[in-house]
């Protein structure tokens, strides 16, 4: 089978990126996707990990074609619905397309193309090759609650804490944290955030031992705190983008739907113009950043395998005020108990990052915070 | 990489661009089924044919592959073909048919553009049902029960991976040259569990070839289990003598007619709960049917521990229907004569012998359907057995 985790570097040197999209406008392409396999996959009253595996598939998929190739809510639609086939939820690629339709504005759902169906299902068989039928993927979300059992303490804490990060398990799925870490890292360290986020100190644990310095060492080995940050800091800058409509939306192909329309000059794909397609910009950052996905309370129960999308409002009424779970770190230093970030964080091919953030919990805990302050950009740009 | 232009009205590719992009694109993990060369169509699947190929750089290499077929797909590559891939991807045992790859064949004038894909898996020479038929074919008692223990180790550990085969008849049960049995056709495998939630399981119970459905299926049952693939255990057992299928009904009701007759009726007595089943009230189920497993199949079987393990597999009761490792445990493995390799019996035999190239093999010659077994129901389902929409 292949290997399915990248580093840091491979992620930067993609397809796209050898297509000419930044590694910014990657992010919020592979962002975007994912995002919409879970809405859609919510209306579809489609499981976890049904979703899942389908933001899996798109993920993978990306790592051998670009962008520019294979508009990303086509990808989309088809990961989600050979995912549905692969988890035992088959779905009707004409009711997924439909759905597709009611959620994506026109513009973007003329990348469909004039037969949609036959669109999706010809994708299928370039996913199916790309994947190499690796269908069975696995999700954080089963040693979340498996390590979750063997977590001691107060029970209606340490359920918040463990629906908190059964909510950043979804959330990751924007990232590309699927390539980099094997699932049960990912829950160690989605869990270790709501930890963090929801002041539950994990004391003692089932099963812990002399060798166990913290709970997870019971679980995943040689997981460094650093590494568990990194991650956190992953999915935690989701929440510091600015919304996705302020960019220039779809670059690649924007442009050509632009020329496309007004004249309504069919090519029918004999004839081909090379179209220049103007540098994307990345997300601005001086934009005061909102916070356009954060799941907003009540979270559904987290030991059910129902479907947990229903947690995504499609839209923020007040895009600026911050979801009460997440609050910014408090300015000024790190507090004691978190160690200080390490000199060089990164491979030196990233370049020394900036001031790290350390996670801490946020100071009155249900209390929103108006305007998050602006976050360190997902990573500094290459050299 | 490719050309970045593109037409106008169409943003990233047409479709004939897209066949052409993955004409041109080599996938990294999925080879070119031109590295095999077909030798002999060999049968026929759940989804499509299947033919006995070699490997072009490897001629000794030899192979199986099973076509998939596509074109009459409504909803894309086939579920029952995805479920065959992902079970035979987590299974790796001997006595489970190896999964070698799947390769595509390239869009070409001849498949109407579409890319065909197969399923590769590690040739074996020959099936049960291809053996049986064979008059020239003799087991002795020592490799009947090889022949049976190698079976149920292989259900006992897909059973224990929570896999059903659900298909389970002599012709998907694949023996290679040297004797090694091979549970075959994943098509209509799935996983299973315990129920979710207090939830009982909703299976589709148009499974399993008619004549190796267990009556549990026949009476409409959708929470199955383990079970279903031991009644099949049972009918294959039973065959090893017989030389062919023990109960060959024509329709379902036939079905549970000729299993009451062999098995005893099916009453609440014998079977608590049996009378909630969906269908336990429309179908006519005989009655005062004395059970003759063992006074009907004595005559063939001769051995009292075979007759006493065929009366434990072919136990009404699901739930009290002997599992793999109960039957692997009997005494009928572990008395005189003990199993015994079948690589010396087949080495006298130097062809290949698959119920697809067999002459039909009827023991009762005034059934309607002469020259014809059945296949299992669901496949006209169109693949999505499992759930009702």
């Amino acid at each position: 089978m292949p290997c399915w985790y990248y580093d840091k570097k491979e992620l930067r040197n993609t397809p796209s990126s050898l297509d000419n999209i930044d590694y910014e406008t990657e992010m919020r392409y592979r962002k975007e996707g994912a995002r919409f396999i879970m809405d859609t996959a919510f209306k579809m009253d489609l499981g976890c990990n049904t979703k899942a595996t389908g933001a899996v598939y798109f993920h993978r998929f990306y790592m051998f074609h670009s962008f520019r190739q294979f508009p990303r809510y086509v990808t989309a639609c088809c990961c989600l619905f050979l995912a549905g086939k692969v988890e035992e939820t088959p779905k009707k690629c004409r009711d997924i397309i439909n759905t597709a339709r009611g959620l994506l504005s026109d513009a973007k759902f003329s990348t469909f193309g004039e037969d949609p169906k036959e669109e999706v299902m010809t994708l299928e068989r370039i996913l199916l090759q790309t994947i190499k039928f690796d269908l069975q993927v696995e999700h954080p979300y089963r040693y979340l609650l498996r390590y979750a059992k063997c977590l001691v303490g107060d029970e209606s804490k340490l359920e918040k804490m463990v629906q908190m990060a059964w909510t950043f398990v979804n959330d990751s799925l924007c990232t590309t944290l699927s390539l980099q870490w094997e699932p049960e890292i990912i829950a160690v360290a989605l869990l270790y955030l709501a930890g963090k986020l929801s002041q539950f100190e994990v004391v003692d644990w089932v099963g812990r031992t002399n060798k166990h310095l913290r709970w997870w060492d019971m679980f995943v080995e040689d997981v460094t705190l650093d590494l568990l940050e990194d991650i956190c800091h992953q999915v935690l800058d989701l929440y510091s983008q600015p919304v996705a409509e302020a960019p220039p939306d779809s670059p690649p192909l924007s442009p050509k739907l632009l020329l496309a329309a007004p004249s309504s000059s069919k090519t029918n794909g004999q004839e081909k113009e090379k179209v220049e397609t103007p540098k994307i910009k990345p997300p601005a950052t001086t934009v005061a950043p909102t916070l356009p996905e954060i799941p907003s309370y009540p979270y559904p129960p987290a030991f059910s395998t129902t479907s947990h999308a229903g947690t995504y409002l499609p839209q923020y009424a007040n895009p600026t005020v911050a979801p009460p779970h997440i609050a910014a770190p408090p300015p000024g230093p790190p507090p004691p108990h978190m160690p200080a970030p390490p000199a060089v964080l990164y491979p030196p091919y990233v370049g020394p990052p900036p001031h790290y953030p350390p996670v801490v919990p946020p100071a009155p805990f249900y209390q929103p915070t108006p305007a998050a302050p602006p976050h360190r950009p997902f990573y500094p740009p290459p050299n | 990489m490719q050309p970045r232009e593109k037409s106008h009205s169409h943003p990233g590719m047409t479709l004939k661009e897209k066949e052409k992009y993955i004409e041109n694109f080599r996938f990294p993990f999925c080879d070119d089924s031109v590295k095999y060369e077909k030798v002999a169509k060999i049968g026929q699947g759940t989804f499509g044919e299947v033919f006995k190929a070699k490997e072009k750089t490897n001629p000794k290499k030899l192979v199986a592959m099973k076509k998939v077929l596509m074109e009459n797909e409504k909803e894309g590559f086939p579920i029952t073909a995805l479920r065959e891939i992902r079970i035979l991807q987590r299974l790796k045992h001997e006595n489970v048919v190896m999964l070698i790859e799947i390769c595509h064949k390239r869009a070409c004038q001849q498949n109407k553009c579409l890319s065909t894909f197969y399923l590769v898996f590690e040739f074996c020479e020959h099936d049960l049902a291809g053996l049986l038929s064979n008059v020239n074919v003799k087991f002795n008692l020592g490799e009947i029960k090889k022949v049976m223990q190698q079976l149920l180790n292989g259900l006992y550990y897909i059973h224990s991976n929570k896999i059903l085969h659900r298909d389970m008849k002599a012709a998907n049960v694949l023996i290679t040259k040297n004797g090694v049995l091979k549970l075959a056709d994943f098509g209509l495998a799935r996983a299973f569990s315990a129920n979710k939630n207090g939830q009982p399981n909703r299976f589709t119970n148009r499974v399993v070839t008619l004549w190796y459905r267990p009556p549990e299926l026949l009476l409409g049952e959708r929470n199955y289990g383990p079970p279903v693939d031991l009644w099949g255990a049972g009918c294959i057992m039973a065959e090893m003598w017989t030389r062919s299928p023990i109960m060959q009904g024509n329709t379902e009701q036939q079905q549970l007619t000729l299993i009451s007759q062999l098995c005893g009726s099916i009453t609440p007595a014998v079977w608590p709960g049996v009378e909630h089943l969906e269908l336990y009230k429309q179908m006519d189920l005989p009655q005062q049917q004395k059970r003759k497993v063992k006074d009907r199949l004595k005559p063939y079987l001769k051995d009292a521990y075979a007759c006493d393990l065929l009366d434990k597999l072919l136990v009404l009761d699901p739930s009290k229907r002997a599992d793999a490792d109960t039957a692997l445990n009997h005494d009928f493995f572990w008395t005189d004569p003990m199993p015994c390799d079948l690589g010396k019996m087949l080495a006298q035999h130097s062809q290949s012998m698959f119920e697809f190239l067999a002459p039909p093999r009827r023991s009762r010659p005034h059934h309607t359907m002469a020259n014809q077994r059945p296949t299992t129901s669901a496949i006209q389902d169109g693949g999505y057995q499992d759930r009702v929409f």
